[in-house]
């Protein structure tokens, strides 16, 4: 959007009072952050899992799975940590696609 | 201890020497991937917001690095013991010292953890120098192009590759380290 003029006959933001901000009727005024909440719950799951996953997997299976032969155990941490990517790259696919799709169901509606 | 040409006071040192340099040079490699792609993922977000996510794997991988520097280290740290139980020697000792004294647990080695520690820190330096510059250029340039995305991955699969090396080369080497 490109930048808007402050016009002067326009009331300034000091010279409006409630009654211009209300919405209009049957329109509910946009309160919904700009980054949707899935957004951040799969970013902050991505997170926890790169930061957890491939060290937890280690210590958990380096006695329980593998019986203390920490080489195994050091390959499992890295194949965790490359699965925690693919899935990153996955889901980085689906959602760009997904948007695509939705903008195009919009602009379907709109004509 | 017995003080001997295998085992000096000082073959700890090496193994020392192979966790840090493991640690920092990953990171270092690591720490240069993430903000040279974070520059370009900055400078994308600002023109097409849709495409962060999708952006955002140089990120990942380099955050992958790092992790393959931990594990060696947390492997090497592990083998890493005071003299009652463990005896830490240069090189590995062969099977006449172990006849002689079978109470003795000779089997880790400096040199070999230092080269465990420099394999995996120096080719983590070097996937994450690739993975910056490729993920920087590369969301750039997504950004105009679209069909780019796939050759952007692939060509940031082979750079991580780099780092999955010496990961390798760096686990054989420990478990022989162990005998």
């Amino acid at each position: 959007m490109a930048s808007r003029r402050i016009v002067s006959s326009e009331k300034s933001i000091l010279e409006k009072d409630d009654t211009d901000f209300k919405p209009k009727d049957g329109e509910k005024s946009d309160i919904g952050p700009a980054v949707p909440a899935h957004v951040i719950y799969k970013l902050l799951g991505f997170t926890a899992a790169m930061v957890m996953g491939p060290i937890g997997s280690y210590f958990i299976t380096l006695n329980l799975l593998f019986g203390g032969n920490s080489t195994y155990a050091g390959a499992l941490a890295a194949i965790v940590a490359n699965v925690v990517l693919m899935g990153y790259v996955i889901v980085a696919f689906r959602e760009d696609q997904s948007e695509a799709i939705e903008a195009a169901e919009k602009e379907k509606k709109g004509k | 201890m017995a003080e001997n040409d295998y085992a000096p006071k000082f073959a700890p040192f090496f193994g020392m020497a192979g966790i840090c340099f493991a640690m920092t040079f990953g990171c270092i490699g690591a720490a240069y991937g993430t903000a040279k792609s974070g520059i370009g993922i900055a400078g994308v977000g600002t023109f097409r917001p849709d495409l962060i996510m999708k952006s955002l794997i140089p990120v990942v991988m380099s955050g992958i690095i790092a992790v393959y520097s931990l594990v060696i280290a947390v492997l090497i740290a592990s083998d890493i013991g005071p003299p009652p139980n463990q005896h830490y020697s240069l090189f590995k000792y062969g099977n006449i010292t172990r006849r002689v004294r079978p109470d003795a647990n000779y089997c880790n080695s400096g040199f070999m953890h230092l080269a465990c520690g420099l394999s995996v820190g120096l080719t983590g330096l070097a996937a994450g120098y690739a993975i910056g510059i490729v993920g920087d250029m590369g969301v750039r340039s997504y950004m105009l192009q679209s069909r780019i995305f796939v050759g952007m991955v692939l060509i940031l699969i082979f750079g991580e590759v780099l780092g999955l090396y010496g990961l390798i080369v760096a686990l054989i080497l420990n478990t022989k380290s162990r005998g």
